[in-house]
């Protein structure tokens, strides 16, 4: 294992001064990033995943536990001394450096020779497609391309692991999947064992081979992409891997649940469409069951029609064959607010 | 190995594209007049108040020195007791400045970084060298330096005197231009800066210093020409000693009461030209050291 990181508490003074208590970021953290893969951290905003980041890198120290890299325990190393390599959201360029200077950097406070710092730089950057930008300043780049830049400046030193913090957060979305894709080639290429955080599942399953998701400074599951999705653990993993409903005291996803004008399986649960939504080869429905819940399916434009479903028709509602499904949480949370 | 796809990565022009600002400045560069009624009004308004208040009498006070030619100038300067008061002058100004650079960047830098209690109170009280009438200022710096001085530090009417009395006045300049700009630095930067290798020193020197450069000459810039315009402060503190404490500012009262006007106008002059030396050697090291990596 590449990085371990067992027992990992860290909680930050709130900054209100009528305010008390702390805010915990993360609450004993455990987990093994594997060597040479590409792994996400992924979870909503504020659940402690770039907290977890920042104290691999060094840049935030836990208030207990360790952080092991590569064998070596890195609990107490300053961030100069990790051989890590950081990608931040806002790039971090140095504003006054050219492209080229800003990722020789590294290599110049390690006093390498001028020639060997020159063939490295010249190297990264036709690896990030950033040659002919060489002498630009950062300011003169798009926000992918000094993101790139950040890349390959990170990567210049050789780092054991390559940390990036929501390396695509600040860039459109037609860049930000030109970029995700990019990122996943060159990692099959480089090879480099890499942690980045996402709160985008869509990024984390399309790019990683293994995801951890966090969520209120606590690890939910980790797995790969796959069995996420197929076999979360909870409702909150479920929930946050794709968009999910309730039916009958079960989450499921809205196109795993069958649509039927006539009671044909036992246990179908009834109701009355209330609302239908077309977009594109997609119909969106929202049924109102007898049990008085809102249930929402997908389905295609094709199936819709041959069924012959219009708003306000009765119809029966069953969880699809091999659909994956996972007890509803919301009934207990519930209670827990009330008592 | 992805160039048509990284390709297509480039042309989109988004909002950090660097074609959309510099197509705009390369057209406001074109000779056409661009300027708008309002602008025009602005621009009319703008150089009558600044020739009305600082080209006119400017224009005026170097009219009058010439008058005399170069000679004038020259008999002027070759009084010794003048060119004692403007070496004093601008030898004092270019040390308090020196003394300001790295004092004004250290108080910067622990207003801004730094915690501690009576922080705020702190960064009220920067600015009251500036505020204070400088005769008050002259008073001030008395009481503790002068001939009844609890600290034994007799410095009043020596040159000391006025190292002091301008270190005083000058000192929230360098402070005030700094700490906007290092409150804007992001923490990042240095982040990035330290994980790629860096010690605290070299994050310094390499990354913040040179981020700071263009703020500290503005401040030095300010520092010393406020240092060779000084007057109140140092009517009581240095004495006005001929050739030990008389500054040119003292030197030049001294000719309009004596009814020399023109060699009072021909020292102004001087110094405007002293001023401008330095100001623009101040703003040639910023641009220097902006350019460089």
């Amino acid at each position: 294992m590449s990085i371990d990181v067992s027992g990992l508490t860290k909680t930050f003074p709130s900054t209100g001064s009528g305010r008390r208590g702390d805010f915990v970021a993360l609450d004993d953290v455990s987990v093994s990033l594997p060597t040479g893969q590409l792994t996400a951290l992924l979870g909503p905003s504020g659940g402690g995943k770039s907290t977890l980041l920042r104290i691999i890198a060094g840049l935030d120290t836990a208030d207990t536990g360790t952080v092991t890299i590569e064998g070596t325990d890195a609990t107490r190393l300053p961030p100069q001394k990790r051989n890590v390599g950081f990608v931040f959201q806002h790039y971090a360029v140095f504003k006054h450096m050219t492209v080229a200077k800003n990722v020789a950097f590294g290599l110049e406070i390690r006093k390498r020779p001028k020639a060997e710092i020159a063939e490295r730089v010249d190297e990264l950057l036709k690896l990030v497609h950033l040659s002919q930008f060489a002498h630009r300043l950062p300011s003169q780049l798009s926000g992918g391309q000094r993101q790139r830049m950040a890349l390959a400046r990170a990567l210049a030193v050789e780092p054991s692991v390559l940390l990036l913090d929501e390396p695509f957060g600040a860039l459109d979305a037609k860049v930000r999947k030109e970029l995700r894709e990019w990122l996943r080639r060159l990692h099959d290429e480089v090879a480099v064992t890499t942690v980045f955080v996402t709160h985008d599942q869509e990024e984390a399953l399309e790019v990683a081979d293994e995801i951890v998701v966090i969520n209120e400074g606590r690890v939910e599951q980790v797995g790969t992409p796959d069995q996420l999705y197929d076999d979360p653990a909870n409702d909150f993993v479920m929930s946050f891997l794709g968009e999910v409903t309730h039916l009958s005291g079960t989450v499921v996803r809205p196109h795993d649940i069958d649509v039927s004008t006539s009671p044909q399986f036992a246990g179908a649960v009834e109701g009355t469409v209330s609302r239908m939504l077309r977009v594109g080869f997609e119909v969106r429905l929202h049924v109102l069951t007898v049990d008085g819940e809102d249930v929402s399916v997908v389905m295609t434009r094709t199936h819709a029609r041959s069924v012959g479903i219009r708003e306000g028709s009765t119809v029966w509602l069953t969880v699809a064959a091999g659909a994956t499904v996972v007890p509803s949480m919301r009934a207990a949370s519930q209670v827990e607010m009330a008592g | 190995m992805t160039t048509a796809l990284l390709d297509g990565a480039h042309t989109p022009a988004g909002p950090e594209s660097p074609q959309g600002p510099r197509r705009r400045r390369a057209r406001r560069a074109t000779p056409r007049n661009t300027l708008t009624r309002g602008a025009a009004l602005g621009l009319g308004v703008t150089m009558m108040w600044f020739s009305l208040l600082v080209l006119i009498p400017l224009t005026a006070v170097v009219a009058a020195a010439a008058e005399g030619g170069w000679d004038r100038y020259f008999s002027v300067l070759t009084n010794s007791q003048t060119w004692a008061a403007v070496t004093l002058t601008v030898t004092q100004a270019l040390l308090v400045t020196a003394v300001n650079v790295v004092m004004g960047t250290v108080i910067a830098w622990v207003l801004v970084r730094d915690r501690f209690w009576g922080q705020s109170l702190l960064n009220v009280i920067i600015d009251v060298p500036f505020a204070l009438p400088t005769i008050v200022a002259g008073l001030v710096l008395l009481s503790l330096y002068g001939p009844n001085s609890p600290l034994g530090l007799h410095w009043a009417f020596t040159e000391r005197a006025v190292t002091l009395a301008l270190a005083f006045v000058t000192l929230p300049f360098v402070v005030r231009t700094v700490q906007p700009v290092l409150e804007e630095l992001e923490a990042d930067v240095e982040e990035a800066a330290a994980s790629l290798g860096a010690q605290r020193l070299t994050v310094f020197r390499r990354i913040i210093l040179p981020s700071l450069v263009p703020a500290v000459m503005a401040g030095a810039a300010l520092s010393f020409a406020r240092a060779i315009s000084e007057y109140g402060s140092l009517v009581l503190l240095s004495g006005n000693r001929p050739y030990e404490t008389e500054v040119v500012s003292v030197r030049v009262l001294t000719f309009i009461e004596n009814g020399n006007n023109a060699s009072a106008a021909a020292l102004a002059s001087v110094m405007l030209f002293v001023a401008l030396v330095v100001i623009v050697a101040l703003d040639l090291v910023q641009r220097r050291v902006a350019r460089r990596g």
